[in-house]
């Protein structure tokens, strides 16, 4: 099992820095919340994590091998990322969508095989889209679209799985079950993710650490118990957040203080 | 879109249409042949008509058809390289550049098989000029490439309009030809045909990277695809092959453009289908296109490049109306 390893990254966008010699360590059966405000730099990171981006100094390892020097298709065998937006110029089907998780597995003139459709098709049964396979993608609703994308990642199968707001669109019920999804994969399967997430709760529930954004290159990472707190929510927000103890733990709720 | 099990039964059946088209552009023409004539001239080529059907119409009718799956395979490239399903084999300038040139050389008073190899080095020039401008560092490269396609194509435009207004009168007839799109002068394309069939096993060995690069450029990098190689390779295959296809009959229009974006209604966006689909449609719509050109007001001869687009438009129109429909 891969692990990724941020080693005293400093990444900046548009003259704003993201963060400051970030030490991070993805490691195999850590889920890991990403909280930050809105542009902060959450997508920058990840996809400074996922080799799509340079950094301004320090480096992404992915195994001790920089992420940026491996070629793709050996990357893409190990690390996958869920991007926040898929758009579809040209029309396809659900299930050939889901089955380009395949592609890096696959040499140059090899056709996906039974193996890699009945992959895709039980990858599409675990996120509802069962009976979906033949639909174009292009009339899929947003949440639809989102379960779609999650889906070809589980098809790609990578040990390290960078998530940027994948409840994004989802139904209450939708987000517990991917959300449960991840959580399984680096539990059981023993992956490492990190999810870029604005629902605190869905961090609190799920999430085994957490890394915090604050702005200015300012960072904060560990366990999520330890890292969940009024105080640092606030700070985080900047706004007045209340705890409440539900029998699951503890849960925090923005308060409206006009 | 057609069921997966019929996609393969379609494309062998464009494979036959294709040859019997031929053999029926064979039959038409200026000179009337009796179906036994013709036929006899078919299995016979010493017969009487032998010549005219073996020399003449045949050749043309394979030019037709090398022409046709030549600029529709470029379409299907140029559409994914662009992201854009009305992207076209000439929008980045590579027609520009080879009519520029064409044009010169015929107002020079350069012999008329000396023009195709002056189109090949005019679009060579283009697309070299494209590749050296655009070549830049960063994310920007498919924009950057459309960018400077488009102003370069522009800046053709302008040189031939230039060519047009200084050149004599005596030339401008047969240069109008030319820009339209005229398989007249064609001669049998061995050489294009011997590129067309390398460029189309190569771009079917990269169908499945083209349907992830239709995705887009960052899901392509993320499943593995080093886009930059990529999108550079499939620049050079697509101009290529608009190079060839206007070398040998000039700026036939609206091929390029209609017959993938039909294909694509028609059979999807996998490109294992897509590709070799609308190079079979291609050759057999354009094969069909020149039949028209040759008879419909025989014995003048219309530029196939006023039927394809006459066909073209109002096709494109209906294609448009429906996709507007459907979102």
């Amino acid at each position: 099992m891969s692990r990724l390893l941020c080693d005293g990254l400093n990444l900046s966008i548009a003259g704003m820095h993201v963060v400051a010699d970030l030490d991070l360590e993805l490691e195999p059966g850590c889920f890991w919340g990403m909280l930050g405000a809105n542009g902060v730099g959450k997508t920058t990171l990840l996809k400074c994590m996922a080799g799509l981006r340079p950094a301004e100094s320090g480096q992404v390892l992915l195994d001790s091998s920089p992420v940026d020097e491996l070629p793709r298709k050996l990357l893409a065998r190990h690390l996958g990322m869920l991007q926040q937006h898929t758009a579809y110029v040209f029309d396809s089907s659900v299930l050939q969508t889901a089955l380009t998780g395949r592609h890096p597995h696959l040499g140059y003139w090899q056709r996906e095989g039974p193996n890699d459709v009945a992959q895709a098709l039980k990858a599409l049964a675990a996120v509802d889209l069962d009976g979906f396979a033949e639909r174009s993608v292009t009339g899929l609703s947003g949440g639809e679209a989102r379960r779609l994308a999650f889906a070809a990642l589980m098809v790609q199968a990578p040990d390290v799985m960078l998530l940027d707001e994948p409840t994004n669109h989802l139904d209450l019920r939708h987000q517990l079950q991917i959300m449960g999804m991840i959580h399984e994969l680096t539990v059981t399967a023993n992956g490492a993710a990190i999810a870029a997430l604005h629902d605190v709760n869905l961090a609190a529930r799920y999430c085994s650490h957490v890394l915090m954004l604050f702005g200015q290159g300012k960072w904060c990472a560990g366990r999520t118990t330890e890292m969940l707190c009024e105080a640092s929510l606030e700070q985080l927000y900047g706004c007045p957040v209340e705890k409440l103890h539900s029998q699951e733990g503890p849960r925090f709720y923005p308060v409206c203080r006009s | 879109m057609m069921p997966t099990a019929f996609k393969h039964l379609f494309i062998v059946l464009l494979l036959l249409l294709s040859v019997l088209a031929m053999l029926l552009a064979s039959a038409a023409g200026s000179v009337t042949l009796s179906p036994e004539q013709w036929w006899q001239a078919l299995v016979n080529p010493s017969a009487e008509h032998g010549e005219l059907v073996w020399r003449l119409r045949l050749p043309r009718a394979l030019a037709a058809w090398t022409v046709g799956s030549l600029l529709s395979l470029s379409g299907c490239l140029m559409q994914v390289l662009l992201r854009n399903p009305l992207a076209d084999p000439y929008i980045l300038g590579v027609s520009g550049g080879a009519a520029f040139a064409a044009l010169l050389g015929m107002t020079a008073g350069i012999a008329s098989a000396f023009v195709p190899l002056l189109a090949l080095a005019g679009s060579l020039a283009s697309i070299l000029l494209v590749f050296g401008l655009a070549r830049g560092e960063g994310p920007w490269s498919t924009t950057r490439l459309l960018l400077t396609g488009v102003v370069t194509a522009s800046g053709w435009t302008a040189l031939i309009s230039l060519v047009l207004a200084l050149g004599s009168d005596s030339s401008l007839r047969g240069m109008l030809f030319w820009l339209i799109g005229d398989l007249g002068y064609a001669s049998t394309p061995a050489w294009a045909l011997m590129i067309l069939t390398l460029i189309f096993l190569l771009c079917l060995g990269l169908a499945r990277s083209l349907n992830v690069l239709a995705m887009g450029e960052t899901t392509a990098r993320l499943l593995g695809e080093p886009t930059r190689r990529l999108l550079w390779v499939v620049y050079i295959l697509a101009s290529i092959l608009t190079a060839t296809a206007v070398a040998i009959a000039g700026n036939i229009g609206f091929v390029g453009l209609i017959v993938p974006h039909l294909m694509r209604l028609l059979v999807g966006s996998d490109h294992r289908v897509l590709l070799p689909s609308a190079m079979l449609f291609g050759g057999l719509f354009l094969v069909f296109s020149d039949t028209l050109a040759r008879t419909v007001l025989a014995p003048r001869q219309l530029p196939v490049g006023v039927v394809t687009a006459l066909l073209g438009v109002p096709l494109f129109l209906l294609l448009l109306n429906r996709a507007r429909l459907k979102v």
